[in-house]
């Protein structure tokens, strides 16, 4: 009962909150490009990118802010890269995905060592970091400023952000329109949208939050740069994207899960338990909350779906034949 | 005419292949090494604490050496073949994490001479020359000196509790070989010091180990060991943004996160690696033999602790320090026996 104890206290919420917020960022880039039916697995290069430049950016210049700028110009770069070369090539996203995140680690660890003379991390004397929000009220006790001092900046704009895509993609007319584009392409041409136009911009947008949360790795959860930072975080945001059926609330929600499972995970490895079996936790407690996710979604779909797939039958060819004229001319 | 320009002919290729010939010769005997590292660069420990080794290696013999690094573990096997069929002077593995991939390959090439560090071969094979470092002994000390600096409440930022960290990568008996000894080092100086342990799952994410660390702190920790590669440069990270304390590994990591590293547990991979160069290149190399690094030998022990005394000044607590050399040479007299995991040696 003790150890329940240390490990269930305040300071989860605050750990929780740090532990998910690189992972939120990146599922915000990946919920916008599901909208418009892609998945954009090139996240987690992207993701590389920002940090580094993010962080080299804001330490040459002394302005968290100029880093952060690199890192939304790194993320709209790469993401214009993929973007043409997949929706104007038509080169299969996973293909120049992957491309793009190995670029990443090879082309980061190739910067570090010609910018810097460095391999593995760059550490500096005097980095300069996202601010850090301290309330001097708060701080005066220990409960306190876990729970309400001492967040970085995106820390607390994540849920933010989280609402404003959200509101952007559910009540907006861009939202409707990327939406119908990934929920059913030939019918979104075949009512006039610039199917194109719309792809990219969503990928365009993708990649300055994917810019954005690779900043928050280098800059605000730590502050340095090291290979491979992003360790897998883009592809666990493309998990929760999906988890959320790209709806940016949900997929929040299910990175908080993650976050919050990861973080008691780490208390529970001082109690004693073998770490081989707590390193596995988070990961069983994701995939058992997404089978039931999955489970409830098939259920409440089915219908949505059959129907769906009789009008295809129905009119597919016609309407795609005629959607690839339209498609070509723009 | 034409006789004469033959002549010449031959005369200059001659001249010229006994030229070539003697350049060759020259550079066939400058000895040439290959040492295969169980990650990358830049870990600002383990793997770069052996890059010290060579640069001073390489510097005093002028020899040439060539490092192969592994991205992943699945580059093992392929590093350790490739380093052998080079035809090297001497292939040096890195790293009990490579013992598997090394047993494949060595029995393969018996005309290799090979250089092993940190964990040994059954029979010891002739052309097998191995080191093990009595990282117990080392661990012992910082256990030590974490368990004196817990109650040290002067400072700021160390709490009353007696709590300590400790974390690490993956277990392997080696690891589990540093915890004996950093608990049985705490134990020694008090019984009630509590110790939390954690691992990372991997030596190389420094943003895992920052959270583990950090997650230590929140738990009334105020030092934590740090026994992981390069997921350890998160763990000093933390240290510094809490304003609270960590112990480096294997290089000298004082000076990463000045006043926020207590000292740092030197387990001299280097000496190890310059050693082996310096067998081969002066005929000593004992294929077979084993090399033992211990307190007594200077393969391990801890820093001078100057880059802390230096930051906290008055405050620092100086008999930790004598304490640890006390402990040292009573390690080396063999008055403190340091228990070591079964099987790691």
């Amino acid at each position: 009962m003790e150890t329940l104890s240390n490990i269930v206290t305040y300071s989860l919420v605050h750990a929780t909150l740090r532990m998910s917020t690189p992972v939120v960022l990146a599922t915000l880039a990946a919920v916008i490009s599901r909208q418009g039916g892609i998945t954009n697995i090139g996240i987690e290069g992207i993701m590389l990118f920002g940090a580094y430049f993010g962080f080299v950016s804001a330490w040459v210049s002394g302005n968290w802010l100029w880093g952060v700028a690199a890192s939304v110009v790194a993320g709209v770069v790469v993401s214009a890269a993929i973007g043409i070369v997949h929706l104007k090539h038509n080169t299969h996203i996973f293909v120049i995905g992957f491309a793009m995140n190995m670029l990443a680690l090879g082309g980061t660890r190739f910067l570090l060592q010609q910018m810097f003379n460095v391999s593995g991390a760059l550490l500096v004397d005097k980095p300069v970091t996202l601010p850090i929000l301290r309330l001097s009220l708060a701080e005066r006790n220990p409960v306190t400023a876990s729970l309400f001092s001492g967040y970085s900046l995106f820390e607390l704009l994540a849920p933010l952000l989280v609402l404003g895509v959200w509101y952007v993609l559910y009540r907006t007319a861009a939202g409707l329109r990327l939406r119908s584009v990934g929920l059913h392409e030939p019918a979104a041409r075949s009512a006039g949208i610039d199917v194109y136009r719309v792809k990219m911009r969503a990928i365009l947008l993708s990649g300055v939050f994917a810019g954005i949360a690779g900043a928050h790795l280098s800059m605000g959860y730590s502050s340095m740069f090291v290979e491979n930072m992003t360790n897998g975080r883009g592809f666990m945001a493309l998990a929760a994207a999906n988890f959320g059926g790209g709806n940016p609330i949900y997929a929040f929600l299910g990175c908080l899960v993650f976050g919050l499972s990861d973080s008691i995970a780490i208390r529970l490895q001082s109690t004693g338990i073998p770490a081989q079996f707590v390193l596995m936790v988070p990961y069983l407690v994701t995939v058992a909350v997404l089978t039931s996710a999955m489970i409830g979604h098939s259920r409440r779909s089915d219908a949505a779906r059959i129907a769906r797939k009789l009008t295809e039958e129905i009119q597919g060819k016609e309407i795609r034949g005629k959607a690839n004229e339209k498609g070509k001319g723009s | 005419m034409s006789r004469k320009f033959l002549c010449l002919t031959a005369m200059l290729l001659v001249a010229g292949l006994v030229c070539a010939g003697g350049s060759w010769a020259a550079e066939a005997k400058k000895p040439r090494f290959i040492v295969t590292l169980p990650g990358m660069l830049g870990d600002k420990s383990y793997n770069d604490s052996c890059k010290v080794g060579i640069d001073r290696a390489v510097a005093e013999f002028g020899v040439e050496v060539k490092i192969l690094q592994a991205a992943s573990p699945a580059d093992f096997e392929s590093n350790n073949l490739s380093a052998a069929e080079g035809g090297y002077d001497l292939v040096i593995i890195l790293s009990g994490q490579q013992k598997q991939a090394a047993s494949k390959v060595i029995p393969e090439y018996p005309d290799q001479k090979f250089a092993i560090i940190d964990f040994s071969l059954p029979d010891n094979p002739k052309n097998v020359y191995s080191t093990l470092f009595a990282a117990n002994e080392g661990s012992f000390l910082a256990g030590a000196a974490a368990a004196m600096f817990t109650t040290q409440t002067q400072i700021d930022g160390v709490n009353a509790e007696k709590i300590i960290g400790w974390i690490s990568g993956i277990e392997t008996p080696l690891i589990n070989d540093f915890y004996g000894g950093f608990k049985q080092g705490a134990a020694y100086i008090d019984p009630e010091v509590k110790i939390l342990q954690a691992f990372a799952g991997s030596f190389t994410d420094p943003l895992k180990g920052k959270e583990l660390a950090l997650s230590q702190y929140e738990q009334g920790a105020d030092i934590v060991m740090n026994v992981a590669s390069a997921t350890g440069i998160g763990i000093l990270d933390a240290a510094a943004e809490q304003k609270k304390f960590a112990i480096g590994v294997d290089l000298d990591q004082d000076n990463l996160k000045p006043g926020y590293v207590l000292t740092s547990m030197l387990k001299n991979v280097d000496m190890a690696a310059y050693l082996f160069i310096k067998s081969v290149v002066e005929g000593t190399y004992q294929g077979g033999g084993r090399l033992y690094l211990d307190v007594a030998k200077g393969g391990v022990g801890l820093t001078d602790f100057a880059v802390f005394k230096e930051f906290w000044k008055d405050k620092f607590p100086q008999n930790i320090v004598d304490r640890c050399q006390e402990l040292a040479k009573e390690i080396t007299e063999g008055k403190i026996k340091v228990d070591e995991f079964p099987g790691v040696r």
